[in-house]
């Protein structure tokens, strides 16, 4: 890492699917495929050599249209894909709240939820214990944190999943558009606990769809479109930015259903 | 191969997590939960013990004995394949979604059969005297074996979770296969009641060396109790087991990053 401040770099990353219009799931399909001679498998690059930095402290909002990159941009930072090109480096612990409650497991109870999830951020059993208490009061389950969690409202989990992602205090918070589910008040209190977040010198990755926070929360945004990085810069001047661009698309009528929804996954 | 011990020290308490987790699913909602683990194998004795030497007058004293000493690590082999294969697409959802090293998955699933075959040895300390046989200090030799049959099972998981991840076929293919293997292995039956000649199946069935082991500290063979395998026999084992580990898990490794994209 040539600078301490920094916190994420990305360098000319590309992420690259297979895009298979039929994947062959099972051997029959595989058997068949042979015999005719085809692969029907294309390569899509979902996020085209996109390189930018974000400073320790700072927080980050992307925007772009669905299928623009957003996500995979995300996964490929917490190092869910490898990129097919290009380089990320993270300094810190990072904890990604890239859907809700990723790693809860329906059967299992909240508390039983939140010794797992720890453990697969990368925390030790005995750490996700001594913060078990403040996770349950910051995502006010209350007596629910004894019940499975297939039984809470998509509200719940999504404090739960919150709540864990937070306290465990990582240096990096990656987060997908999430913060949309829970209620007025719960959603100030998140917004509010990033504020402090951000105060205290973490980093955060934010992807969102909503003007009002990019511009209330963040330093600066990210616009992706179709992939390819269109501009890294002041919230404000992203948002006109992006306007043009989709009063531009618009005005061209060019779906692109397939990149949208591929790119989704 | 470093890698993957390093791994499993480090991830030991999510490994350990997702196992215990994977039990208490498998036992929800029963009324006697991990209680079946032991019953099981008492039942499935009652069971065979009548078919087989009641109803088909196999002539093996000590029938109950004779087979469970066997049957029980078979079956921690064959399930933790089951649930190997599953493990990676099962988690598929987590794997989308967080980094988290693949390996525990597979891992997990053998540990979790681990703690289901150590509970259902418990009946068989029971049975044991029950049938009028006595324990030798050839158990002892127990942990030997386990050890054999679980790098074994470990490679074997490994193979098969990433298979199941390419092809979902797989988990069915392996049910058929792991019932055929089941028969053309000396589990309920003694080496000598199989065809003669057909015996070279035997030779070229890596688990049977191991299972051997297992049969010979528990219950003997040629009606001596109590005996230890030859030094051959418990090399073959061994050789057995890292073959299937560096195989398993250096394919895995091969295709891991690709993992994400297919689950």
């Amino acid at each position: 890492m040539h600078s301490d401040s920094i916190a994420i770099a990305v360098e000319n990353v590309t992420q690259r699917y297979r895009v298979i219009q039929e994947r062959p799931d099972t051997l029959r399909e595989l058997f068949t495929r042979f015999f005719r001679h085809q692969a029907e498998v294309y390569e899509f690059e979902a996020v085209r050599n996109v390189s930018f930095t974000v400073s320790r402290g700072e927080m980050v909002g992307i925007i772009g249209r669905n299928g623009s990159g957003k996500s995979t941009l995300l996964k490929v930072v917490a190092g869910v894909y490898r990129p097919s090109a290009g380089k990320v480096r993270v300094a810190g612990t990072i904890a990604p709240l890239i859907e809700l409650g990723a790693g809860f497991h329906g059967e299992l109870t909240g508390r039983e939820n939140i010794l797992i999830n720890g453990l697969i951020l990368g925390y030790s059993k005995a750490e996700m214990i001594a913060r078990e208490q403040k996770i349950i009061e910051f995502s006010e389950i209350g007596d629910f944190i004894d019940v499975p969690v297939k039984q809470y409202s998509s509200g719940m989990y999504m404090r739960l999943a919150f709540a864990v992602a937070t306290e465990v205090d990582p240096d990096i918070l990656l987060i997908d558009e999430i913060l949309a589910v829970g209620d007025f008040a719960f959603q100030q209190k998140c917004k509010e606990r990033l504020r402090s977040f951000r105060e205290r010198g973490k980093t955060i990755l934010f992807v969102t769809h909503s003007a009002d926070d990019l511009v209330t929360l963040c330093d600066r945004a990210i616009l992706l479109d179709q992939g390819v990085m269109m501009f890294d810069g002041p919230p404000k001047k992203a948002l006109e930015t992006y306007e043009a661009l989709v009063a531009a698309q618009s005005a061209g009528a060019e779906p692109g259903s397939l990149v949208d929804t591929a790119a989704q996954r | 191969m470093i890698e993957l011990l390093r791994d499993t020290y480090r991830y030991r308490e999510l490994i350990w997590a997702l196992a215990l987790k994977e039990l208490k699913i498998r036992y929800k909602r029963s009324f006697l939960g991990f209680l079946w683990a032991l019953l099981n194998p008492l039942l499935l004795m009652v069971v065979l013990t009548v078919v087989f030497s009641k109803i088909l007058q196999a002539n093996i004293p000590h029938y109950a004995v004779f087979m469970l000493c066997v049957l029980l690590p078979w079956t921690f082999f064959a399930q933790s394949l089951a649930y190997g294969a599953e493990s990676l697409v099962g988690n598929g959802e987590l794997i989308k979604k967080v980094r988290v090293p693949k390996a525990v998955f597979p891992v997990a699933a053998v540990v979790s059969n681990m703690i289901n075959l150590i509970l259902s040895f418990i009946p068989l300390l029971l049975i044991v005297p029950a049938s009028g046989m006595s324990f030798f200090w050839t158990w002892l030799y127990l942990p030997v074996p386990l050890l054999a049959l679980t790098i074994f099972t470990l490679g074997a998981a490994f193979f098969f979770a990433t298979a199941n991840v390419y092809y979902r076929d797989i988990a069915h293919i392996l049910q058929v296969v792991l019932n055929v293997w089941f028969y053309v292995t000396p589990i309920i039956y003694q080496e000598d009641q199989f065809p003669a000649e057909y015996r070279w199946v035997f030779k070229l069935n890596p688990v049977v060396y191991v299972l051997h082991g297992f049969r010979l500290s528990i219950y003997g063979a040629n009606g001596q109790y109590g005996l230890l395998p030859e030094f051959r026999s418990i090399l073959a084992s061994f050789v057995c087991g890292f073959a299937s580990l560096i195989i398993g898990f250096s394919i895995f490794r091969k295709y891991q990053d690709q993992f994400v994209f297919y689950v």
